[in-house]
């Protein structure tokens, strides 16, 4: 036979397709695979139905400054008083040369429109209605007194990572909550799908049922001899093993993705037929889980080589890595210890492909917080606002990379942590397969 | 077969002499003549016309078998002894140390109770000791009793309960023995269910009991709060079956320990996790019902009577408990019923 | 290429060359123990050419001597040389090596054709040298008629051809099959027996463990004979049995009429003595085991009396252990 090799680590096309094909046909042949993957696409599919029932269900239009309700009686809503400038207070004092307006007409009448905010610019806002513009003196029209009239001031605050708002009034101050509630509550929904059923749940479910037998069982079994009596390394063997669990999951995780993408995007809110902005964001969602399924899948590999309990290591490194996702989600992306884990650099690729792909994401957030300026004073004078429907799930989903750098480079350096990370565990978990005496 | 030639000689074709051969003798009589050295001698053997050198006598058993019970209570004691000495089920040392581990981490309500009672702090013994929603607490707190406590010991206690048995093919050593299926599997059942008992209503019972000795509580305060430990106590009977019923039938549909492990755990954080996403975007709790933890919790709410804490109503959660259960006993009760003894 | 630094063999990525006149395997005062059992105690042993028997009980270390040199578990003292490198954790000799490992367990899941076609293509063979390669061994073991089944519906005998098959797949120079007799009905017996023995006139060096001596001694004459982790004898087995053949042995024949039954059995010139130990028992004497069982059946047929069982009670190895061991078992 000329083909005979002496040497291992060479003619790897040969040997890693081999085993990476006779991992994915053992996996084929397994129940528990399809269990596994039929479960996850059920629990995603029943979390798509809450989604489509709310995007296909109205929301209550909020009158937020209240100027639809007539105080004084006259028939005139308080509203259009104020910019007939009579008196809303007064039922003597109303704007007769005019007929009154139904009370709808000032429901949502004056919407945010902060879209057109570029660096360094910071007034925006615009008058719908012209309340404000009917306002008599300058200084009611500029109550922000910022030498212009009927503007808010957005300023934003690097050092505190804040942003303050102050607006004149009678600007914005009527937003409409069918809009943002539809806008938010779709990007919500794709960023927590996304980053907790998505990145984590699967990310990490996933690798727990595929990957931690993958070398364990086989050495329960006693069919790793057939294997190891071959020449070639042991860890290449881990190696292709991990690429036939990876040709599973992925191709699955790509799948689930793209068809969530797909719903979401002629189900959700928007001008268009589809929302060609949010594949970025599914791209790095299912970039961030086939990375973080890489990893998890590597590090759950090394536990079943090392112990034939790995399974109690797993579920301890996946309870920690439950509470970190908990905390890289949660915090937005202000706590440091999310470092020290893989989700956390998971959430990071995330978050760059948002910041990315919805380069207004943050802003969006900010004003649905704000919601109009309108809400209850606390005992020191700052106002609590009543934030828009869909603002606080939003915000809550939402992170920033922080990694100091630009987005496309966070997104980079994550992926890159991520695949050291594997590397890692992998190198690991070769040398102990290396020196461990296999009955 | 006839009966008077209950040997058949059987063709010496290759096939017969599988795994699957029936036990003729033929195998036996070549294997006495594999001192020889060719086939010709177990060709004769295959020729024997009278295929009777060996008889079989089967001599009917004539003692008396112990009661039913007490062959159950056999199994029950091995699986639950097997926690505390040898000689019982080979429960693994991390199993056995987690178990030991969670009894004294559920009690810290029991050791801050009591120190904070002795010292005399009463505000920080309102906070720890027995009242409504402490014993809802003791056993439905979330974090950390039902997310690192109890689930964790269900997973490690039916991780290669029935699936082992089958893996291995130690299911045979119960059914060749006068032991039926439902015993078998129900004493399973009972021995995972009452450790995961002990370890919550024990402890419950501890916190409750040495509250009421070690503070000298009046007859009056018994009377108040005995309903509560009661429903608590119910709850965590509720509770520890749920778990044992769910795992037991992932254990019974897989082999190995791993899958039903991870599998109990997945199922129980993975629909609290899907249901509370849906919660915190849509504000719709309802997706709750599928949380085995969380119909359970709900359930013990209105038992209790603490403040509730899902929007939909509890008979929901009620009716989802009952759901889960009865899909997973009927689970384990077809499974075990088609199980083959053999190893598979 | 990792690097290794408890590396004992020749480092891993250089081109393997076989050193020239040294035995395909050296052990040099090999020990294994498993804590304090001590499965393994300074064997030295070199082999070269022709087929081996490893001989033993159960527990003797056979498959320890095979798990050692196949690089599965490390030696807890002395040196393992398979063609000139040591085999722990340097898996590069093994494209020499065939090994057939004692566990029944397979992937059921597979077509026989399958499995040796996969495995065939970790030696770094292209799928269609595989196929080929395949389609070669799976014919030698006389299993082509069904290589496109799935191994779950074989035979233990069929199955243990397969692990054959797959352990020749790359020609290899060394064939190790621990137990490859075990559980086989005779029929499978006799095919394994003969790959073995055409292996072996083939050139090739092939060990073969089992714990019955006339196995052994049906495929080759060369035997080492393995008990509590020492090697009790090496040697040709004409030998050992011209030894053992001084040793009487003995049969038990259970029959209703033992007395009629001895007065056709006294006609077997080999049968030395004969006792009634037991009623309804005949206990035969012989110091010449396989001709005695040659011409048995016959004799007991002829005579048309009811033989219920058949029994050695001194097993072939027991005795020869018993002997070589004066006793001290």
């Amino acid at each position: 036979m000329s083909s005979r090799m002496d040497t291992i680590w060479s003619k790897l096309d040969r040997k890693s397709t081999a085993i990476a094909e006779f991992t994915m046909r053992q996996y084929r042949t397994r129940i528990s695979t399809w269990v596994v993957m039929i479960a996850a696409t059920v629990a995603l599919f029943l979390m798509l139905l809450f989604y489509i029932e709310a995007m296909n269900s109205e929301i209550e239009a909020i009158d937020n400054d209240g100027d639809s309700f007539d105080t004084d009686g006259d028939g005139y809503p308080d509203g259009q008083e104020r910019l007939e400038g009579t008196n809303p207070d007064s039922d003597a004092s109303f704007p007769s040369w005019v007929e009154p307006d139904p009370p709808e007409k000032w429901i949502n009448e004056d919407d945010i429109d902060w879209d057109g905010l570029s660096e360094g610019e910071n007034y925006v806002g615009q008058d719908d209605d012209g309340d404000c513009t009917s306002q008599d003196t300058t200084s009611q029209k500029d109550t922000n007194d910022n030498g212009l009239e009927c503007d808010i001031i957005v300023n934003i605050d690097t050092v505190n990572e804040t942003i303050y708002i102050d607006a004149d009034n009678y600007v914005d101050e009527d937003p409409d909550e069918e809009k943002y509630g539809k806008e938010a509550g779709h990007r919500a929904f794709i960023l927590g799908i996304g980053k907790f059923g998505i990145v984590y749940l699967l990310g990490i479910f996933l690798p727990l049922f595929l990957a931690t037998g993958l070398i364990r069982e086989e050495m329960s079994d006693g069919t790793i001899h057939y294997m190891l009596a071959k020449p070639i390394a042991r860890g290449e063997v881990l190696l292709y093993r991990m690429l036939g669990y990876l040709g599973i999951t992925w191709p699955f995780i790509i799948g689930l993705c793209v068809t969530l993408c797909l719903i979401t995007g002629f189900t959700g809110p928007g001008d268009g037929f589809f929302r060609w902005s949010d594949i970025g964001v599914w791209m790095s969602i299912a970039w961030a889980a086939m990375m973080v399924s890489l990893v998890y899948g590597t590090i759950f590999c090394g536990f079943g080589i090392i112990w034939k309990n790995g399974v109690i290591l797993a579920i301890i490194f996946a309870a920690w890595e439950l509470g970190m996702a908990f905390v890289a989600i949660l915090s937005g992306g202000d706590s440091s210890i999310r470092y020290m884990s893989v989700i956390g650099w998971g959430m990071i690729i995330v978050d760059a492909g948002v910041a990315i792909s919805w380069p207004d994401n943050w802003f969006l957030i900010e004003t649905g917080l704000w919601g109009g300026g309108h809400g209850e004073e606390n005992w020191l004078g700052e106002i609590n606002y009543a934030p828009l429907p869909g603002a606080e799930p939003l915000s809550a989903f939402s992170g920033n990379p922080n990694l100091g750098v630009s987005n496309w480079i966070a997104f980079v350096i994550s992926t890159g942590v991520l695949v050291m990370q594997g590397v890692a565990a992998w190198f690991i978990g070769q040398s102990i397969f290396k020196g461990k005496e296999v009955d | 077969m006839s009966e008077d030639t209950p040997f058949e000689p059987v063709e010496s074709k290759e096939e017969s002499f599988g795994a699957e051969t029936p036990v003729t003798g033929q195998t036996k009589m070549q294997a006495a003549w594999s001192g020889s050295d060719d086939e010709k001698s177990s060709a004769q053997v295959a020729q024997s016309q009278q295929g009777q050198i060996f008889e079989q006598i089967y001599q009917p058993w004539t003692g008396t078998l112990n009661p039913r019970w007490m062959r159950n209570w056999a199994i029950l004691r091995h699986h639950i002894l097997g926690i505390f000495k040898t000689g019982h089920r080979p429960w693994n040392i991390p199993t056995k140390l987690f178990i030991f581990f969670v009894i004294i981490a559920s009690m810290t309500d029991v050791a801050m109770a009591l120190l904070f009672g002795m010292i005399g702090e009463p505000t920080l013994y309102d906070i720890w000791g027995v009242n409504r929603d402490n014993l809802y607490g003791h056993v439905m707190g979330f974090f950390p009793r039902n997310i690192l406590y109890y689930p964790i010991v269900a997973a490690l206690l039916v991780g290669g309960m029935i699936s082992e048995d089958r893996a291995h093919g130690t299911s045979a050593l119960y059914f060749s023995r006068p032991i039926n299926r439902f015993d078998y599997a129900s004493m399973k059942f009972l021995a995972v269910g009452l450790i995961l008992f002990f370890i919550i209503n024990g402890t419950l019972a501890v916190y409750y009991f040495v509250d009421i000795l070690v503070m000298g509580k009046g007859w009056a305060w018994i009377i108040d709060t005995f309903p509560m430990f009661l429903s608590a106590f119910i709850c965590g009977i509720i509770l520890s079956f749920t778990y044992t019923s769910i795992g037991l039938a992932l254990s019974s549909i897989s082999r190995g320990r791993f899958f039903p492990a991870i599998g109990l755990v997945a199922i129980l954080m993975g629909t609290r996790a899907m249901a509370s996403i849906i919660d915190a975007l849509f504000d719709k709790s309802v997706l709750y019902v599928i949380s085995p933890y969380d119909a359970v919790a709900h359930v013990c709410q209105a038992l209790i009577g603490t403040e509730m804490t899902y929007d939909h109503p509890w008979v929901w959660s009620l009716i989802s408990v009952v759901v889960i259960n009865g899909l997973a006993l009927y689970l384990l009760a077809s499974r075990v019923s088609s199980l083959e003894v053999t190893r598979e | 290429m990792m690097p290794d630094v408890t590396q004992h063999g020749t480092t891993q990525t250089q081109e393997w060359q076989p050193v020239a006149n040294t035995p395909v395997i050296m052990f040099d005062r090999v020990s294994k123990s498993y804590g304090r059992i001590n499965a393994l105690g300074g064997v030295s042993l070199g082999i070269s050419g022709g087929v081996t028997g490893i001989l033993g009980m159960n527990g003797a270390g056979k498959s320890t001597l095979f798990k050692l040199m196949m690089g599965k578990i490390k030696p807890s003292s002395g040196a393992i040389k398979l063609f000139g490198t040591d085999p722990w954790k340097n898996p590069a000799p093994y494209s020499r090596v065939g090994f057939v490992p004692e566990h029944e367990k397979l992937y059921d899941w597979m077509t026989a054709f399958d499995f040796i076609t996969t495995f065939a293509r970790l030696h770094g063979m292209t799928r269609d040298e595989a196929e080929t390669e395949a389609k070669r061994v799976l014919s030698f073991v006389s299993l082509s008629d069904v290589m496109h089944k799935k191994i779950g519906q074989f035979s233990k005998g069929m199955r243990q051809r397969v692990k054959i098959a797959h352990a020749l797949v790359n020609d290899p120079e060394l064939i190790i099959l621990d137990e490859p007799l075990q559980g086989c009905d005779p029929l499978a017996r006799t095919t394994i027996m003969n790959v073995i023995k055409e292996l072996g006139a083939m050139g090739r060096t092939v060990l073969v463990s089992s714990h019955i001596l006339h196995e052994i001694e049906r495929i080759t004459e060369q035997i080492v004979i393995l008990h509590r982790g020492r090697i009790l004898a090496l040697g040709n087995s004409h030998a050992i049995r011209e030894m053992l053949d001084q040793h009487p042995h003995k049969i038990l024949l259970e029959c209703e009429k033992p007395r009629e039954l001895a007065k056709s059995i006294i006609k077997i010139e080999e049968v030395t003595g004969m006792s009634f130990a037991v009623p309804e028992k005949l206990l035969i004497e012989t110091k010449h085991l396989g001709e005695v069982h040659k011409k048995l059946p016959e004799t007991i047929v002829n005579s048309g009396l009811k033989v219920t069982a058949i029994d050695n009670p001194d097993d072939d190895l027991q005795s020869i252990l018993m002997y070589l061991t004066g006793g001290m078992l």
